[in-house]
C-alpha cells in the first residue's frame, strides 16, 4: 500500500484549488466542490481514522449553514465573525450529539447519529421564528471582508468567494493532516483498530471519540456556513437526512482513511450529481445503484480503486523490458 | 369529553402501527446484525402497492393480505441476490447497500407514480366512527388497533412456539452454534429478512388511508422506527412492542399541546429514555 506523506498530500489539496479554476467554467460549482470536500474530511475523521460512522453531519453542516445566515441577516455581523461562529456551534453540537451518541458502539451508534439528525431537522422546523421553517432563511447577503471600514477583499463574484473558500480548505486540510500525524491522531487509529486494546492500554476512549466529534462538527459547520453564504440561503434541507447521507455517500465513494480521497468523493459526487441531474430528474436512482456497486466491488472507495490501478501497473514485470524501468518507476 | 384521552386512544393507534414498523427492523437485527436501511422502503412500497392495487379495484382486506407478501416475495429475491454478499464485510457496507438500495426503491417509486402524494380511501365497510356514549372514534383506526393487536400476537406466537422462532432466537444467540446443529442459517436469514419487510408493508397499507401516500413517507418512517427501537432495545419483540406505544401517545399528545413540535418531542423522549437508559427499556445492555 502506498503512504503518502503529509506533505504530498497537502500538495495534491492545494493542486486541486489551484485547478479547478483553469478546468471549470462555473465558479459556484468549483466553490461547492471544495466546501463539500471539507465536509467530507470531517466526515472522513470520524469513519476512517476513529472507525465512527456518523449519520448525523448533516447537524452539524445546517446548523453552519444557520448560524451564518442568522448571523449574517439579522445581527449584520463581520463575514469573518460568522464563520467562526459556525465553527463553534457546529463543535458544540457535535460535542453534544457525541456524549449521547459514543455511549454506544457499532450499529447502535450509527442509528443513534440517525435519529439525531431527525432530531434536529424537526427542531429547525419547529421555531420558524429563528430557522424560517420550511421556507429556510432567505437572502443571506455576503458581504466584503473588511477592517475598520477598508476593504480587503470583496466576494461578490462567484470566483472571488471561490478565493475564500480555497484558502480556507488548504488551513482546514493542514489542520486535519496536521490533527491525523500527531499522537492524538495515532490513537484515534488505534481506537479504530482495537478499542478494547486502546482502552487497556490506559487512553480514555471515549475522550478521543468526543474529541475527533468535536473537531468534526467544527469543520463540517464551517462548509454549512460557506454554502449558505455562497448560495445565500440556509434552507431547511440544509439539516435534513439527506445532507447527512449525501455527506456519508461522498465520504465511502472517496473512500476512508485517507483524507486526500475526501477530495475525490467530493468532487466525484459534486460534479456527477451536477452533470446527471441535468440528463435525468431521478438520477438518484442512479446513485443508489452505485453504491450498492460500490459497497460490493470497491469498497475503498476511489482512492483505493486509483490506488490498485497504480500497484497493477507497477508490479507488470519489465518483462524483456529491462531497458526502461524508468516508465514504471514511482513519481516522486 | 376529555381530549386528552382522545389523544391517548389516538396515540395507540400510531403507536401500534409504529410497533409493526420497527418490530421487523429490530427482528432483523437482532439475528443478522444488519441494520437495515432499506426497511423504510420497503414500508413506502406497502403503502404504494395498496393504492396501485385499489385503482386497480382490488377489494382493500385482499390487498392487506396480498401486498404484504409481495413485498415479503421481493425482500426475500433482494437478500439472495445483494445483501448475501455483503454479510462477511465490515458493517458500513451493510448499511451502504441498503441505503443504495433504498434510494433504488424511492426513486423507482417516484418514477413510476409521480412526486406527489395520493390519498388512498377508506374501505367502505370502516367508514364513519363509533360512539360509545360521550366517546366518538373513527372505525378505520379502531379497526387498525385490533388488528395489529391480532398480528402482534401471531407474530409473537411465531417467535415463541414454532420451531422457526427458536431457530431465530438461537440464531440471534449465537449463529455459529445454530449451523453447527445443522440448521441452514441462511435460509432462516432469507426468511427474517422477508418477515421483517413485510411487517413493514403491512405497517404500509395500513397507514395508506389514514395519512395517504408520498415518496419521502418512507424516510420519515425509517427515522420513527429507529427511535423506537433504540428507545425499546435492539432486538426486543416486547421492546418494540413499548416503545411503538410510548412514542405513539408522546406524539399524539403533543399535538394538542403544541402541534409544530410534536415530532420534535419524540425525539426528545428519545432522548430522555436514553440518559436514564442507555440500552433502551427492555435492552439487554
Amino acid at each position: 500500500m502506498t503512504r503518502l506523506t503529509t506533505h504530498f498530500q497537502l500538495l495534491l489539496v492545494i493542486a486541486v484549488a489551484l485547478i479547478l479554476p483553469l478546468v471549470m467554467r462555473s465558479g459556484s460549482l468549483a466553490t461547492e466542490v471544495l466546501i463539500y470536500a471539507i465536509a467530507v474530511a470531517g466526515c472522513n475523521l470520524l469513519l476512517g481514522f476513529t472507525g465512527l460512522l456518523s449519520f448525523g453531519q448533516g447537524i452539524f453542516f445546517g446548523l453552519g449553514s444557520y448560524t451564518a445566515g442568522i448571523l449574517l441577516t439579522r445581527l449584520g455581523l463581520p463575514l469573518p465573525l460568522a464563520l467562526l461562529a459556525a465553527v463553534v456551534v457546529g463543535a458544540l453540537a457535535a460535542t453534544l450529539v457525541g456524549w449521547f451518541a459514543i455511549r454506544q458502539r457499532g450499529t447502535y451508534f450509527v442509528m443513534l447519529t440517525l435519529a439525531f439528525a431527525q432530531m434536529f431537522y424537526f427542531l429547525a422546523y419547529s421555531l420558524p421564528n429563528l430557522t424560517g421553517g420550511d421556507n429556510g432563511l432567505l437572502d443571506v447577503p455576503r458581504p466584503p471582508i473588511s477592517v475598520g471600514g477598508l476593504e480587503l477583499m470583496a466576494l461578490k463574484t462567484p470566483w472571488q468567494f471561490y478565493t475564500l473558500v480555497a484558502v480556507c480548505f488548504v488551513i482546514v486540510f493542514w489542520l486535519l493532516l496536521r490533527v491525523t500525524r500527531s499522537v492524538f491522531g495515532r490513537t484515534l487509529l488505534a481506537i479504530r483498530d482495537n478499542e478494547e486494546r486502546a482502552a487497556a492500554v490506559g487512553y480514555n476512549v471515549r475522550l478521543f471519540k468526543l474529541a475527533a466529534f468535536a473537531i468534526s462538527g467544527a469543520v463540517t459547520g464551517l462548509a454549512g456556513a460557506f454554502l449558505a453564504i455562497m448560495t445565500g440561503i440556509a434552507p431547511l434541507s440544509s439539516i435534513e437526512y439527506h445532507t447527512s447521507e449525501m455527506i456519508l455517500v461522498m465520504t465511502v465513494i472517496g473512500g476512508t482513511g485517507n483524507l486526500f480521497a475526501s477530495v475525490l468523493g467530493a468532487a466525484f459526487y459534486v460534479l456527477f450529481s451536477d452533470w446527471l441531474s441535468t440528463l435525468w430528474p431521478r438520477w438518484l436512482l442512479l446513485l443508489g445503484m452505485l453504491l450498492i456497486a460500490v459497497s460490493l466491488f470497491m469498497q475503498r472507495g476511489l482512492w483505493g480503486l486509483g490506488e490498485r490501478i497504480w500497484l497493477a501497473v507497477r508490479r507488470k514485470p519489465p518483462a524483456g523490458d529491462i531497458d526502461a524501468p524508468s516508465a514504471t518507476e514511482p513519481r516522486p | 369529553m376529555n381530549v386528552y384521552l382522545l389523544q391517548v386512544v389516538n396515540g395507540i393507534g400510531i403507536g401500534m402501527l409504529y410497533f409493526l414498523l420497527a418490530v421487523g427492523l429490530s427482528i432483523i437485527f437482532g439475528l443478522l446484525r444488519f441494520v437495515n436501511f432499506a426497511h423504510g422502503a420497503f414500508y413506502l412500497l406497502g403503502a404504494y402497492f395498496c393504492f396501485q392495487a385499489l385503482q386497480w379495484g382490488m377489494n382493500f382486506w385482499l390487498a392487506l393480505v396480498v401486498v404484504p407478501l409481495l413485498v415479503a416475495l421481493c425482500a426475500w429475491v433482494v437478500e439472495k441476490v445483494l445483501l448475501r454478499h455483503v454479510y462477511a464485510q465490515a458493517h458500513e457496507f451493510h448499511i451502504l447497500v441498503t441505503v443504495g438500495l433504498a434510494l433504488v426503491l424511492q426513486e423507482g417509486v417516484i418514477l413510476v407514480w409521480g412526486p406527489l402524494g395520493d390519498n388512498v380511501a377508506t374501505p367502505d365497510a370502516l367508514q364513519g366512527v363509533v360512539m360509545w356514549g360521550s366517546f366518538i372514534y373513527p372505525k378505520y383506526r379502531l379497526f387498525v388497533i385490533g388488528f395489529t393487536a391480532v398480528f402482534a400476537l401471531a407474530l409473537w406466537w411465531v417467535l415463541e412456539g414454532t420451531r422457526l422462532g427458536s431457530a431465530v432466537r438461537a440464531g440471534s444467540e449465537s449463529t455459529e452454534m445454530v449451523s453447527l446443529l445443522g440448521i441452514n442459517v441462511f435460509r432462516i436469514f432469507s426468511l427474517v429478512f422477508a418477515l421483517g419487510a413485510g411487517t413493514a408493508a403491512l405497517a404500509g397499507v395500513l397507514a395508506a388511508p389514514i395519512r395517504g401516500v408520498e415518496p419521502f413517507m418512507g424516510i420519515e418512517a425509517l427515522g420513527i422506527a429507529f427511535v423506537i427501537v433504540v428507545v425499546g432495545g435492539m432486538g426486543s419483540f416486547a421492546g418494540a412492542l413499548v416503545g411503538g406505544l410510548l412514542i405513539g401517545i408522546v406524539q399524539s399528545v403533543m399535538s394538542t399541546l403544541w402541534p409544530e413540535g410534536a415530532r420534535l418531542m419524540i425525539y426528545v423522549a428519545m432522548a430522555a429514555v436514553l440518559l436514564l437508559r442507555p440500552h433502551g427499556l427492555l435492552g439487554r445492555g
